[in-house]
């Protein structure tokens, strides 16, 4: 759920929704709204919005599994598309894991302005009673059941991971990315939600606008991207040889699917199958073409000649910045968005790579944490009151973007210190040389 | 440039070698090994000079851009040396143009 409301917008919503109390109240009294995870009657579920919630889910999955998988793995050199594609999947299963341990209650129960409570650690929680009728609902999403609001937001927590995995491909061993990933999503990851996503989160209090993970999703991984990218050094032959990339078809089908999940993305953060969804999908969309033509049109005046991979790299940069945006804009301020994006991210993966120095290898930096950058701030000014009922301010978005990436920088690099000490974080010279895929996994690709 | 072409190149410099020096290289490690094929660079040029061979001279330089990376004034016209494009009438956009073509093929970068 990515709807940041004032906390009577919340209780307005609960009291219309019907939601009731973990009591129940008196006869004919309204139901006090939730303000926890509490158990509500079958009848205050919407199947609609539950329907949509869960064909969601299924899109957000797809982002990832295969979509950042074919996404990188085309990108990299072919040495090492085993290892990148490995490193996706086993992500995804670690965070799941670790999500229903503990990550889910850290995140999105009340607890205080920093970090929610254990309430919803080691499995527990989410009650179908059958023989009550009752099942339990978050406070934050109402109408759904909470099964359902736990797993779309766990779909955000496994792609925002993954997406760090293209900072570090050819060189970081495997065994460190699943400690540091495993550090990283409890401590780093599921805080950042809280702060913006947790009614209750100090960024939230202050009105900061992210609908759909503009911060807590690209900004975090962007700058963790980057982080471990100076940590691990560059790749060996980086600014020398050319690092041709695999397959850019398999990057084309994983843009793909990244364009279409993310409807999933955006539209699914309204929690509801409603006109507000439908909206942001549309000015999603739009962003993700106008970020592909900026893009297509920076590089062909740089360049002389358009590519496939700009035009990939140009509507991903606009689906990051429109992410925070689009529950909160008009579709004119979804192309502003997105055309913005496209050439900002552009400059991110080329001239802003150079200067930082760093071999963040497959521009993580340049255009996730670059276009969530973007969108975060555009969300300030151009947020529309007409379609949310939220004012932006510049000024909030620019301390909810420096909190999120100050933290991001902070937490990531104490956590790679500890991963250093505990497993070392780099491959040998040797199996750098002869690829990961061999060297971590024994495995090849085919002839 | 693909590895094959690299590939192409060090097989060209390995032939040289073995028709006018006696030397036998392995081709394959050169292009992976920057501190071979610097050696095998070192000792073709030293043999160009005292043997007035002038294409072991050629194919060393050619061994050194595409391995070692290092811009060399007798690379032909596909020169990555950026300097030859910056000339007086230059305006910074046609610098930046020209950077960025140089840049390309995914040296210091994929996009």
């Amino acid at each position: 759920m990515r709807t940041f409301v004032s906390l009577a917008a919340v209780l307005t919503a609960c009291a219309t929704a019907g939601a009731w109390a973990q009591s129940v109240p008196a006869a004919g009294a309204a139901p006090a709204p939730l303000t926890r995870p509490g158990l509500v009657p079958f009848d205050a579920i919407s199947g609609a919005d539950t329907a949509w919630m869960m064909t969601s889910i299924a899109l957000v999955l797809l982002m990832t599994l295969p979509g950042v998988a074919l996404f990188y793995a085309g990108m990299v050199r072919r040495k090492s598309v085993i290892n990148t594609m490995a490193s996706v999947v086993a992500i995804a299963a670690l965070v799941s894991l670790l999500w229903f341990a503990a990550g889910y209650s850290l995140a999105f129960t009340p607890g205080n302005a920093w970090f929610g409570d254990a309430s919803r650690m080691g499995f527990s929680g989410m009650e179908y009673l059958k023989d009550a009728k009752q099942v339990v609902v978050s406070h934050i999403a109402p109408h759904i059941p909470e099964s359902v609001f736990a797993m779309f937001q766990l779909t955000f927590a496994i792609i925002t991971a993954a997406l760090v995995v293209g900072a570090v491909v050819e060189r970081m061993k495997f065994s460190a990315l699943l400690v540091f990933i495993s550090l990283w999503s409890l401590l780093v990851y599921a805080p950042i939600a809280h702060w913006v996503w947790e009614p209750g989160g100090w960024l939230a209090r202050l009105g900061a606008l992210d609908f759909a993970g503009g911060s807590v999703v690209h900004i975090n991984a962007g700058v963790t991207g980057l982080v471990c990218a100076y940590f691990l050094g560059p790749r060996r032959g980086y600014g020398r040889e050319a690092f041709e990339p695999f397959n850019l078809g398999l990057t084309m089908v994983g843009a793909a699917m990244l364009w279409v999940g993310w409807f999933g993305f955006n539209a699914g953060s309204a929690a509801a199958a409603d006109g507000r969804a439908g909206l942001a999908l549309l000015v999603t969309h739009v962003a993700a073409a106008a970020g592909a033509m900026a893009w297509m049109a920076g590089e062909w005046l740089m360049r002389g000649r358009p590519s496939l991979l700009g035009l990939c790299s140009g509507l991903v940069a606009g689906l990051v910045a429109i992410t925070p945006a689009s529950g909160f804009v008009t579709p004119a301020s979804a192309l502003l968005i997105g055309a913005v994006a496209g050439i900002a991210c552009y400059w991110g993966a080329t001239g802003l790579k150079r200067m930082l120095g760093a071999d963040d290898s497959l521009d993580v930096f340049g255009v996730h944490a670059v276009g969530g950058i973007v969108g975060s701030l555009l969300t300030g000014p151009l947020a529309s009151k007409m379609v949310s009922g939220a004012e932006g301010n510049l000024a909030v978005q620019a301390l909810g973007v420096a909190a999120v990436a100050g933290y991001a920088l902070v937490g990531s690099a104490l956590l790679l210190l500890l991963t250093r000490l505990l497993v070392g974080l780099r491959v040998d010279e040797q199996t750098e040389l002869a690829g990961l895929d061999i060297g971590q996994h024994r495995e090849r690709l085919g002839a | 440039m693909l590895d094959s072409q690299k590939l192409a190149i060090a097989a060209h410099l390995h032939v040289l070698l073995r028709r006018k020096t006696g030397r036998v290289t392995d081709t394959e490690w050169m292009v992976v090994n920057q501190e071979y094929a610097s050696e095998v660079v070192r000792f073709a040029r030293a043999k160009a000079r005292e043997d007035h061979h002038e294409d072991l001279a050629q194919w060393a330089d050619k061994l050194e851009a595409v391995v070692l990376g290092t811009p060399i004034a007798s690379v032909g016209p596909d020169s990555l040396l950026p300097s030859a494009a910056r000339t007086a009438g230059q305006t910074a956009l046609d610098r930046l143009r020209e950077r960025a073509r140089q840049e390309g093929s995914y040296v210091r970068g994929l996009r």
